[in-house]
């Protein structure tokens, strides 16, 4: 098992650069990737005990993998794999295909180490992959998204960087570890840089602004799985070393509150699916055993989402309104937002039940709100009218639909057991009450909220409050 | 960008050289204090990462300014966000 692990690895990286040499079989190369991907996952979920592998004594790298890992990695491989199927009748050229076998590389590097550093290199890796596919249309507004997201994400990461090397004075070792004895400083530092990175609370309101400007293909891999590359390490800290779950679990309930806010006020269908993004990695944290299915759900549901935003004929949700969409693009898209919203018979029920039955009790009443919060903002997309005419829409497309929406009826059974009386009534009653909501009061709404919390300067701001308030959090 | 990561690296070689600055060769000689090999290999890393970044975001920078030549971030920002 460790040779296969270090060869899988190592491919996405050899085959990103061979698509380079070869550009012709660019497709089949990627697809190749993202299926090994998928296997190696299946191995894991096979595998009873968790895998470690270290070398070069305690300073090298160290590697862990199990179960949690698993279900990241299935996430990337059907994101990447589906992505690579909508983009396949498209005259996208092989730079495409190259930087997001790269990109999902370097994600499933973040997803198995267990050391700062290795993390540290995965992490840079990932933004300059996913710098360059936002910024490969090559307009000033996709350069300056891409400009800021590198600048926000490297900054970040020099604080991390401080963190990490805190943590080997105390420890001399990087391992993940070795940050239960650590000074707070290094704490706070570390998890600043995760934070960001990873698109949590107002450290995370580059995402939004990010996330919608760049192409749909892209989108979709940057909320489907990019994302999860700074929440990752954050759950197995939490898992790891008891004494900072709680406030692991705080951040994830801020997240999710705060997103969900700003996604229910959203007009823009992009916007919203941004800020969603933003509060559904915030139930993610909120119960870090069992995030690992509700990040395989959420990457699932919110890539189809974006893939199928970028065919609604407009991204206003006024204009949509009044022209009816394609029956089934509108079928795609209820499935979708039901299985987010936790409707029965789909993956994000089971899900949001796991989620549900492993928080603390001082969790449950904001997490409840942001559920109704989510039924509300996908009653959005629910209530568009449909019956429009036919688009013309190439079998690509619907290969990555079906992949994405099918893998949300298979992961429904992972979780059978989640189906009893009570907690099928309880997800009902959370969405009946978001859409009378939405009908009697939100629908009408029209408050335009303002943006000054996304400006660049105040990016970097807020960065250094959230700095001290960490510091606060530790000390406390 | 180029002064804060400058500002990591100078870190990293303190830390390093904390328990002393000798260079940790094998040799005859006992109990010098050695500095530290460790952080200064991974931070050798780090410069080479936050290298190729800085010539990235230049890249950037040299194209945004053709259309705006002050590069100032808050006019940029107001005509690039919807």
């Amino acid at each position: 098992m460790s040779i296969f692990t270090v060869v899988w690895i190592t491919l996405p990286f050899f085959v990103g650069f061979l698509i380079f040499l070869l550009p012709k079989f660019d497709r089949y190369l990627a697809l190749m990737v993202g299926i090994s991907s998928a296997i190696f996952a299946g191995l894991i979920f096979l595998e009873e005990a968790p895998l470690t592998l270290i070398w070069l004594d305690n300073f090298g790298v160290s590697l862990k993998i199990d179960q949690l890992s698993g279900f990241f990695i299935l996430t990337n491989a059907l994101v990447t794999m589906a992505v690579i199927f909508y983009c396949w009748p498209t005259d996208k050229t092989a730079f495409f295909y190259g930087q997001s076998i790269i990109l999902h590389g370097s994600v499933n590097a973040t997803f198995i180490c267990e050391d700062f550093i290795s993390l540290y290199v995965a992490l840079e890796v990932l933004s300059i992959a996913s710098f360059l596919l936002i910024a490969y249309p090559r307009n000033d507004r996709q350069i300056w998204v891409g400009l800021r997201y590198l600048f926000v994400s490297n900054t970040a990461m020099l604080f991390y960087l401080v963190g990490a090397v805190l943590v080997y004075q105390t420890h001399h070792s990087f391992n993940f570890a070795g940050l239960d004895k650590s000074p707070p400083e290094a704490f706070a530092l570390i998890f600043l840089g995760l934070l960001v990175k990873g698109g949590i609370f107002v450290a995370g309101l580059w995402l939004p602004l990010t996330h919608s400007e760049s192409e749909s293909p892209v989108s979709a891999l940057l909320s489907g799985v990019v994302v999860k590359a700074g929440i990752f390490p954050l759950l197995r800290c939490a898992l790891l070393l008891p004494n900072i779950e709680p406030m692991v679990r705080l951040f994830g309930v801020a997240t999710a509150l705060l997103g969900v806010f700003f996604a229910v006020l959203e007009k823009d269908s992009k916007r919203m699916l941004a800020f969603h993004t933003v509060s559904q990695l915030g139930f993610i944290l909120a119960a870090p055993s069992v995030g690992g299915f509700y990040a395989l759900t959420h990457g699932l549901v919110k890539s189809s989402l974006f893939l199928l935003a970028g065919k609604l004929p407009s991204r206003n949700f006024k204009e949509l309104k009044h022209t009816p969409l394609d029956t089934r693009v509108w079928l795609a898209l209820v499935l979708a937002s039901f299985s987010i919203s936790g409707f029965p018979l789909l993956a994000g029920f089971g899900a949001k039940v796991l989620t549900m039955k492993n928080l603390l009790p001082w969790q449950v009443i904001g997490l409840n709100i942001a559920a109704v919060g989510t039924a509300i903002s996908f009653a959005k997309f629910i209530f568009l009218p449909r019956g429009g005419e036919k688009q013309s829409l190439n079998m690509g497309f619907w290969w990555a639909i079906f992949l994405l929406i099918g893998g949300l009826l298979a992961a429904n059974l992972f979780y059978y057991q989640a189906y009893t009386l009570t907690n099928t009534i309880k997800p009902l009653l959370t969405i009946a009450l978001g859409w009378l909501a939405y009908h009697l009061i939100f629908q009408h709404l029209a408050i335009k909220l303002p943006r000054f919390l996304e400006q660049f300067d105040h990016l970097i701001g807020t960065m250094s409050l959230i700095l001290l308030l960490l510091f606060g959090l530790v000390l406390i | 960008m180029d002064v804060m990561s400058t500002g990591v690296i100078a870190y990293f070689v303190v830390i390093a050289s904390r328990f002393g600055i000798f260079t940790p060769i094998l040799s005859d000689v006992e109990d010098i204090k050695y500095a530290d090999p460790v952080p200064q290999a991974v931070i050798l890393t780090a410069i080479v990462i936050g290298f190729s970044i800085q010539a990235l975001m230049l890249v950037g920078a040299m194209k945004l300014a053709q259309d705006n030549p002050t590069l100032e971030t808050v006019e940029i920002e107001k005509n690039n966000t919807p």
